[in-house]
This record gives structure tokens, C-alpha cells and sequence, in this order.
């Protein structure tokens, strides 16, 4: 046993909370150990002290005001028993159960009418997909990679086989 | 015409049967025999004025409604110092939850250290009355934290046991032991102060 617990099992003992053996041996100990027996005398007066010794005082309220004060709390909490205990009537019921679930069936059918509706391309634009698009003039297609961060867009255009106009190209 | 129980002649069980069947007015008596009671009970523990007030008019609130739970195991105000002490334990709960408790947690913290020092020797008799050893204790119980007040006025001044305060403060025997020592020693050593300076001990 440590000091600290030393002290608080003779505490416990001047207390009344050690008792039978334990509190023989404790004793044993004290009536043959100087130290114990004093800090067994220091514990005594020190626990001595306090004996009877709550300081008496008054409410600080007039005895006829701190009593309705009282009686205020009792009617208004009794109040308040009664309405709780008093039958919830049945348009109460109805809002107070009935509209919530309504509220809840109808999120729920939402949420699944969105599930099931055709996929909107700008959805689809994270996994890999082509686009085709077609003009008078040009045709385009492409291709984009999410997982590569990479578009590949194809033109096809009709080119002008005319002299002049394959001149110009290869100029 | 029935005649008006003699409510301030009545003796205290026989208040509290008239209470339980729903007499306001033998209440009102419990009251005003106990009232300075219960207010003394929560003000040790709390220290402050107000809300000993709020605490034992809580106190009072609950017995009415709690009346039929009382079957006389316990004196009358016993049971209702027992009512105000678990609202004053609430409150110092709530209040440790608002705010951080950087001092408690401190002393907790140098308990070890604390308790290998000396515990000072004190002569409560040398030059004092019980009036004025009384209002030094109670001068010194204010300086104490809350923890350690609480522990010392629930073992003092309530007399409960080791097990019962442990319960109460949702902690262990042992912490219940050290807190109770901490306090003991804590207000030895701030008497000593005291009568030191007021040049009634060397």
C-alpha cells in the first residue's frame, strides 16, 4: 500500500467505511506505526471539523411569496399534465401522422420516377460514349474517354475535287 | 359544515397523508416548516443565491408531484433534502457541460501530487466559538470546487455513504474517497490560513 492509499483507508476507516478484518489489520498497523498514528490524529481533527458545522440561513424570499411562487409552478405544470393526457382529436391525427407519410410516398416516388427516365446525355458525359452529329456541308463524330480526359473528334468534309479549289488546298 | 383541519397544529405525517390526496393547503405548511431547510441544502452546494432559490422551489414543485412515492422510509425532509441535492447535482452537471472546467480539471490532474503533501494540523477550538468556526467553514467550503463541495457536503451534511455519493455523481467509490480527502485537507489548510491571519493561531 502507498501513502495514498494509506491515507484513504484510514479516512475510510474514521469514516465507518472499513470494517471487518480489514479495518482490524488497518488499526494493528496504526497502533504500532508513529507515522500512522499521527496522520490517523491529523485525519481526526481535521475530519472533526466539520462536524455540525452547515451554517444555518433563511430563505431570502418572503415566506408568502416564495410559496406562491410554488403553487404557480404546481397549477402550471399540472396544466400541462392534463393537456398531454388529454385524447388527441382525429384532425389532429391526421396531421400529425397521415401528412407526414403523404409527404414521405410522395419523395419516394419521385426519387424512383427519376431513376427510370431515359438518360439525359449531359448525364452520360463521364463514361466513354460517341456523338454523332450531321450537318449539310459536315459531318462530325466524337468520341470522348473519361477515364483518359481525351476527346476525339472526327470531321467529315466533303471536299471540292475542282482544280481551283484543290489549287487552293495545296497552296 | 366540516371543520378546517388545524393545519399549523398538525404533525408532519399527517400533512404529508392530507398533501398526498391533493391538500394545497397542508402542502403550504410542509413548506413553511421546511423551506429554510431545503434552501440551506441547496445553497451549500451551489453557493449562489438565486439559483438556491430556483433550485428549492424546483425541489418543492417535484415533491407535490412525486408525493405518492413517499412511503415514510425516510423522514419527510430527508426525502425532500434528498430531491433538492439530485436537481443541485443536475444543474452542476449542466453547468460542467456548458463551460470548460479547465480548473477542476487541473486539481483532478495534481491529485496524486496534492495528496502526498502534508495535511495541515488544525485546533478548531483555539480561540473560536462554534458560531464563528462555522462561518470560517463555511467561508472555506466557498473556495472549494464544486466537485470537492459536493462530496464534502453530501458526506457531511446529507450523510451519505462512500456508495451513495459514488452513485449520485456517476463515479467511483474510490474517486469519492479521494475527493472527500482532498476537501477535508484543502479546507484544513485554507482554516489555518484564516485563523493566521485573523492572528488567532501562531
Amino acid at each position: 500500500m502507498n501513502e495514498n492509499e494509506i491515507q484513504l483507508k484510514i479516512q475510510a476507516l474514521l469514516d465507518g467505511e472499513l470494517t471487518g478484518s480489514e479495518a482490524e489489520d488497518l488499526r494493528a498497523r496504526i497502533e504500532t506505526d508513529d507515522r500512522l498514528r499521527e496522520l490517523h490524529a491529523r485525519l481526526t481533527a481535521v475530519r472533526g471539523l466539520m462536524d455540525g458545522t452547515e451554517l444555518p440561513r433563511t430563505l431570502p424570499l418572503p415566506g408568502d411569496f416564495h410559496w406562491s411562487q410554488i403553487a404557480q409552478a404546481i397549477e402550471r405544470e399540472d396544466r400541462e399534465t392534463k393537456r398531454l393526457a388529454r385524447p388527441v382529436p382525429r384532425a389532429n391525427w391526421l396531421l400529425r401522422w397521415v401528412m407526414p407519410l403523404a409527404g414521405a410516398a410522395c419523395l419516394v416516388l419521385l426519387l424512383t420516377l427519376q431513376l427510370n427516365a431515359p438518360p439525359d446525355l449531359g448525364i452520360l458525359l463521364s463514361s466513354d460514349h460517341e456523338l454523332e452529329l450531321s450537318d449539310d456541308e459536315i459531318d462530325v463524330m466524337t468520341y470522348n474517354t473519361g477515364d483518359d480526359a481525351m476527346s476525339i473528334v472526327w470531321l467529315d468534309y466533303a471536299i471540292d475535287l475542282r482544280p481551283d479549289t484543290l489549287q487552293l488546298w495545296l497552296d | 359544515m366540516p371543520e378546517e383541519p388545524a393545519y399549523s397544529s398538525a404533525e408532519e405525517p399527517r400533512l404529508v397523508e392530507w398533501a398526498k390526496v391533493g391538500d394545497m393547503q397542508a402542502f403550504e405548511e410542509l413548506v413553511s416548516r421546511y423551506r429554510d431547510r431545503i434552501y440551506v441544502r441547496a445553497y451549500s452546494i451551489m453557493r449562489n443565491e438565486d439559483l438556491a432559490v430556483d433550485l428549492s422551489q424546483n425541489a418543492w414543485v417535484k415533491a407535490w408531484q412525486r408525493l405518492d412515492q413517499f412511503h415514510g422510509e425516510a423522514s419527510f425532509p430527508t426525502w425532500l433534502s434528498r430531491i433538492v441535492t439530485n436537481l443541485c447535482l443536475d444543474e452542476l452537471r449542466r453547468q460542467k457541460r456548458a463551460r470548460m472546467d479547465s480548473i477542476e480539471a487541473m486539481e483532478e490532474a495534481t491529485g496524486p501530487i496534492e495528496n502526498r503533501l502534508e495535511m495541515e494540523t488544525v485546533d478548531p477550538v483555539e480561540g473560536l466559538s462554534r458560531e464563528e468556526l462555522r462561518e470560517r467553514i463555511d467561508a472555506a467550503l466557498a473556495k472549494l470546487s464544486d466537485k470537492h463541495r459536493t462530496v464534502i457536503v453530501l458526506y457531511e451534511f446529507e450523510q451519505l455513504e462512500y456508495r451513495e455519493i459514488a452513485e449520485k455523481m456517476d463515479t467511483s467509490i474510490g474517486t469519492v474517497m479521494s475527493r472527500l480527502f482532498y476537501a477535508r485537507k484543502r479546507l484544513a489548510s485554507l482554516l489555518k490560513e484564516t485563523l493566521k491571519r485573523d492572528g488567532l493561531i501562531e
